[in-house]
């Protein structure tokens, strides 16, 4: 049963699966990606968006919850790339160093508006319609999953998002999010006792 | 830490599919007779299934590309009045980010010197203070330890060039204004030709002095700034003749300081001094710790 577990886990299908955009590159390809935009390519530009594009805007949307405050995160991600692609060397992956810039560009936004994030969330909140996939699931689970990833501040959902979607290590995320590696094992921590809260209430309810 | 603790903390790693066969292999097995980890590692795939199925249904919309460029090309050729507002948000969003208590301790420090320079009747005290007070305040504008925004601020499209030289142009005009002002109510306790011979006695240090102060706090921090610009400034009056006519060997010191007086008393040299290390600083910043790339990377 485990193993089934399992395969279905590795069999799922991956983010470049899922997306209807470019298969990312691998380092070598991003190297040369970044030269070409440094020498200021408009389509190498492009190419990264395609290549990079739903994750990027995946992950702003994850911090901010609200759709036009993610496009302008990535809009301003995209022009910090543009101005400071020369910093990128190739030390890490292209991809841990957008994502850095879209969590600082989107904790920047959020700081600067509470209250339409506030407003946001209940919107989304009343108006998510199920999608295809979660028809399939169990409406329980997705329940609870949606409610207690909605009940986690931006920090906590930043941290889930990039390891179980983006799929950077624990200490990838810790350079996104530009804080220790006890940090980010701290708010698994923290979000997996709250969404076992929420579980467990749930059950109690029944 | 047992083995079952171990496996355990594990368990999110296997999920994400961040282990080696090896260990995967090992954390299954464990998992097959260990019904708390079992649970646990099922929560964390309902937890992943959840956030992949989530994202499958977020489209990023297909024109941000176009309007990034747009964007740029606009940015790349403004207008003068877009040039000058932006530069005007810019030095405004600044005075807010420098740190409050720095306004109101030059202002204060100033007029202490102009009331002291008044009941003296030594003017020059205001030449001797007014270099002093923009070193301070040029040296605490930059860094984490003044600016905890400053990781932010760094982040955003803006070069950190532009920003220090946005808050060092809205702070240096500050020490500049309060400098004059302090010179102009002192007006009537000088002859007027004297005037601009105290405009000119202070201009030059005030100007180097902070110039200084602000390159070495991005390099060695604020307070080491401060320390080495004021031992630099305060050093020129430590003229003992007594000492020098006791003890020949001070005779070499006492010539120094006549060399090291008149540098601070030439108003063009250290004027051009000013703007050769302004220029380093701000090639500092964008070489320096607080640059975009180690606040990513």
């Amino acid at each position: 049963m485990l193993a089934g577990i399992l395969n279905k886990k590795y069999s799922r299908p991956t983010w470049e699966e899922c997306s209807l955009t470019a298969t990312p590159a691998d380092q070598s390809d991003d190297l040369i990606l970044v030269q070409r935009i440094a020498a200021r390519g408009e389509d190498a530009l492009r190419e990264l968006y395609g290549v990079y594009g739903q994750r990027l805007y995946a992950y702003a949307l994850r911090i901010t919850e609200v759709p036009a405050i993610a496009e302008d995160v990535v809009q301003d991600t995209l022009i910090v790339v543009w101005q400071s692609v020369c910093r990128f060397r190739g030390e890490g992956r292209l991809l841990a160093w957008l994502l850095g810039i879209v969590h600082h560009t989107a904790m920047k936004a959020l700081r600067h508006s509470p209250q339409l994030i506030t407003d946001a969330i209940e919107t989304t909140l009343a108006t998510d319609d199920p999608t295809p996939e979660e028809k399939l699931q169990s409406q329980e689970q997705i329940q609870w999953v949606r409610q207690g990833m909605k009940s986690l501040s931006p920090d906590h959902r930043a941290v889930l998002e990039l390891i179980f979607y983006q799929g950077l290590s624990l200490s990838e995320a810790a350079t996104v999010c530009d804080c220790p590696l006890g940090t980010i094992k701290s708010r698994l921590n923290y979000a997996r006792k709250h969404l076992r809260g929420i579980l467990n209430r749930q059950e109690e309810a029944k | 830490m047992n083995a079952h603790e171990y496996y355990k903390e594990r368990l999110l790693l296997l999920a994400v599919g961040q282990l080696s066969a090896e260990e995967s292999s090992k954390l299954q097995k464990h998992l097959e007779g260990c019904p708390s980890c079992r649970a646990e590692f099922d929560f964390w795939i309902s937890l992943s299934d959840e956030i992949t199925a989530s994202n499958a249904a977020v489209l990023a919309p297909a024109d941000i590309p176009e309007r990034t460029l747009a964007q740029i090309r606009k940015d790349a050729s403004p207008s003068f009045r877009a040039n000058f507002l932006r530069t005007y948000n810019l030095m405004h969003a600044q005075a807010y980010l420098v740190k409050r208590e720095l306004w109101p301790a030059a202002a204060a420090l100033m007029l202490l010197g102009v009331i002291v320079a008044w009941l003296s009747g030594h003017t020059e005290f205001l030449s001797f203070l007014a270099p002093l007070v923009a070193a301070a305040s040029l040296a605490a504008i930059a860094g984490p330890q003044n600016d905890p925004a400053s990781e932010l601020t760094f982040t955003t499209p803006t070069s950190p060039w532009r920003i220090m030289l946005a808050r060092l142009t809205v702070v240096a005009g500050y020490n500049l204004l309060l400098a004059l002002v302090g010179s102009l109510i002192l007006l009537p306790a000088i002859p007027f030709e004297f005037f601009g011979n105290l405009i000119l006695s202070w201009l030059g240090p005030l100007a180097f002095l902070s110039a200084l102060a602000l390159l070495l706090s991005l390099w060695i921090g604020t307070s080491n700034a401060i320390t080495i610009t004021y031992a630099l400034w305060i050093v020129q009056y430590l003229h003992v003749p007594q000492l020098s006519q006791s003890w020949p060997a001070l005779k070499a010191w006492d010539s120094f300081l006549a060399y090291f007086r008149q540098f601070w008393q030439s108003p063009t040299i250290l004027l051009v001094l000013a703007v050769v290390t302004i220029f380093l600083a701000l090639v500092s910043t964008q070489l320096s710790k607080y640059s975009l790339k180690s606040v990513l990377n």
